[in-house]
Order: structure tokens, then C-alpha cells, then sequence
């Protein structure tokens, strides 16, 4: 019996992909965010409303993941930026692969901002490498303050946690304390801002994250 | 839910290994597997049967080196007899 020792990745290709992705978005700079949440946390909520705050000339584009139908992508492209809808028929998460065939016949020198909406799913989307610059996770007061816990990786590979739907805590036994407390105890630095997509509540400072995030990625590409 | 995947490219993996080594076969695959990796243990040893069963793979142990707080989805090494 011999053994051989392989080192390998099992995703080595996914990420081999993910990481030309990467460079190619640093190239043009190109700010990406890989937007991850449990399904119904509103996330689509959450891309509408900053894509409303945008001023027409301002360079972004949405590819939006799902297991079916383009709903979302018609929802999102009433705000007259390009978007294109990711139907994986079946797979639970975006993979490198079907990020890289969605951009074709983009010109990504165009664009400053990419977002890309994962499939609803708090699970499987954080072990794909999509070359984005953060992962982003949703977590709404409607679902439990543990969920940081339940489902760590997700909380402990994004930079941003946004907590939304802030505006129904009045009516769920969500506590807010116990959530950023759960959050930092699996990543200790995670940055979190709240938002209500319904009362627009903490949008401005979600918005103003971005723009943040936007000028690091120009001034110091990877 | 994406366990089979993972499974399906641990054996292309193992398959790529054996085929340099010609009269070996592999019995068994040590995977390093962190906590936050996404990944469900139970359920990928599951999928892992199933794609084996039947093939010139069977017997395929499985070795689940499991990594607490850790982000790990390797292969860490195969064992082959001659």
C-alpha cells in the first residue's frame, strides 16, 4: 500500500476560473459583490432599491441567480441598468463557470459594478469563489438571530452582514444584540448595517458602504 | 444539497490521479473538510457510495479529516495498491 499525498482543491477548477475572474475584475476595475442569503431574506428587495438611488450614468450591472424562472431579473431591470438572470435548473448555488458565460458580451471596462445575486441559499453559494471582491450575507429579523450560528460559513467568509426587514421587529421575538453577538463570534470584524427596504431605513449608509468598497477597489487593485 | 458535485469532482480527481499510475488502484481518499466549508459530511460519504458502487472503484474508503472553524475543501491524499 502506498499513499500519495495530492494537495488539491476539490473546486481547484471552479476556483482556477474564479481567480482569472478576479483578475480580469481588478484589470477593469470592476467592483464585484456576491450577494449571499437564506431564500426570502430580500435580497432582490434590497438590489432594488439601490439600484433606484443610482443615477442613470452610474456604470453597474446584476447578474441574478435562481433555480428557476426570471422574476427577479424583470425586477430588477425596470431600473434601466443591465441585467441578466442566472437560471442554474436545479443547482442550489452559482458556480464560477455560469458567472464567467452570464458576462459574455459585456465590456466589463465599462462597468464599475458588478453585483450578483446568489441563489437563496445560506449553505452551498459560500463554498463557490465567484472572483468577487466580498461576499455580502443577508439575514432578515424574520428569520432566527441564531442563523449565525446554524449556518457559520456564510457569516464567517462575507465582510458585510445587512440586517433587514428592520422595520418588522415590532412584530418577531428577533433580537438584534444576540444576532451582531452570534455574527462576530463566528468573525470577529464583520461590518453589518441595518436596512428596511420597506421604510428605506439604512439604505443610504448600505449605498454609501458600496461606494466605499468602489473607490478602495480603484485605488488599490488586487 | 451540492454534495453530489463535490463527490462527482473527488472521483474525476481520483481518477486523474490513477491514470498516471498505471496498475494502480485507489482504495482509499483522505478529504480535509473544514467546518464552514459548506459541505455536509454525512451527506457527501453518502453521495461518494453511490458514485463508487458499481464501478472499477468499489471498495473506495473514505477518510473525513474534519477541521473545526476551518474553510477547507481538499483532497489531502489517496492511498493505492499495486
Amino acid at each position: 500500500m502506498e499513499r500519495v499525498a495530492i494537495e488539491k482543491k476539490v473546486l481547484s477548477e471552479n476556483d482556477r476560473i474564479a481567480q482569472a475572474l478576479r483578475l480580469q475584475f481588478a484589470e477593469c476595475g470592476t467592483l464585484v459583490l456576491n450577494c449571499i442569503s437564506s431564500p426570502g431574506s430580500g435580497k432582490t428587495s434590497l438590489l432594488e432599491r439601490t439600484l433606484e438611488g443610482f443615477s442613470p450614468d452610474t456604470r453597474v450591472a446584476v447578474v441574478t441567480g435562481d433555480i428557476q424562472t426570471d422574476n427577479d431579473a424583470r425586477r430588477l431591470a425596470r431600473f434601466g441598468f443591465p441585467v441578466r438572470q442566472i437560471t442554474t435548473a436545479g443547482a442550489c448555488h452559482l458556480d464560477a463557470r455560469m458567472v464567467e458565460r452570464s458576462l459574455h458580451g459585456w465590456d466589463l471596462g465599462r462597468l464599475d459594478l458588478l453585483l450578483i445575486e446568489n441563489v437563496g441559499n445560506l449553505v452551498c453559494p459560500t463554498s463557490y469563489d465567484l472572483g468577487e471582491e466580498s461576499k455580502i450575507v443577508v439575514l432578515s429579523v424574520t428569520e432566527g438571530d441564531d442563523k449565525p450560528l446554524k449556518y457559520p460559513g456564510a457569516f464567517a467568509k462575507s465582510r458585510l452582514m445587512v440586517l433587514n426587514k428592520i422595520d418588522l421587529l415590532p412584530y418577531v421575538p428577533f433580537d438584534m444584540g444576540a444576532a451582531r453577538r452570534n455574527a462576530r463570534s463566528i468573525h470577529s470584524d464583520i461590518e453589518i448595517i441595518e436596512t428596511s427596504c420597506t421604510t428605506q431605513s439604512g439604505v443610504e449608509t448600505w449605498r454609501r458602504w458600496i461606494a466605499g468598497r468602489m473607490r478602495a477597489a480603484t485605488q488599490s487593485p488586487h | 444539497m451540492h454534495e453530489m458535485g463535490i463527490a462527482n469532482s473527488v472521483i474525476d480527481a481520483v481518477r486523474e490521479e490513477i491514470a498516471r499510475r498505471p496498475g494502480a488502484r485507489a482504495s482509499k481518499v483522505g478529504l480535509r473538510l473544514g467546518e464552514w466549508c459548506g459541505v455536509d459530511a454525512e451527506s457527501l460519504r453518502f453521495c461518494m457510495e453511490v458514485l463508487v458502487k458499481g464501478t472499477d472503484l468499489e471498495p473506495l474508503a473514505l477518510d473525513i479529516d474534519f477541521r473545526p472553524r476551518g474553510s477547507e475543501l481538499d483532497i489531502a491524499y489517496l492511498e493505492l495498491e499495486d
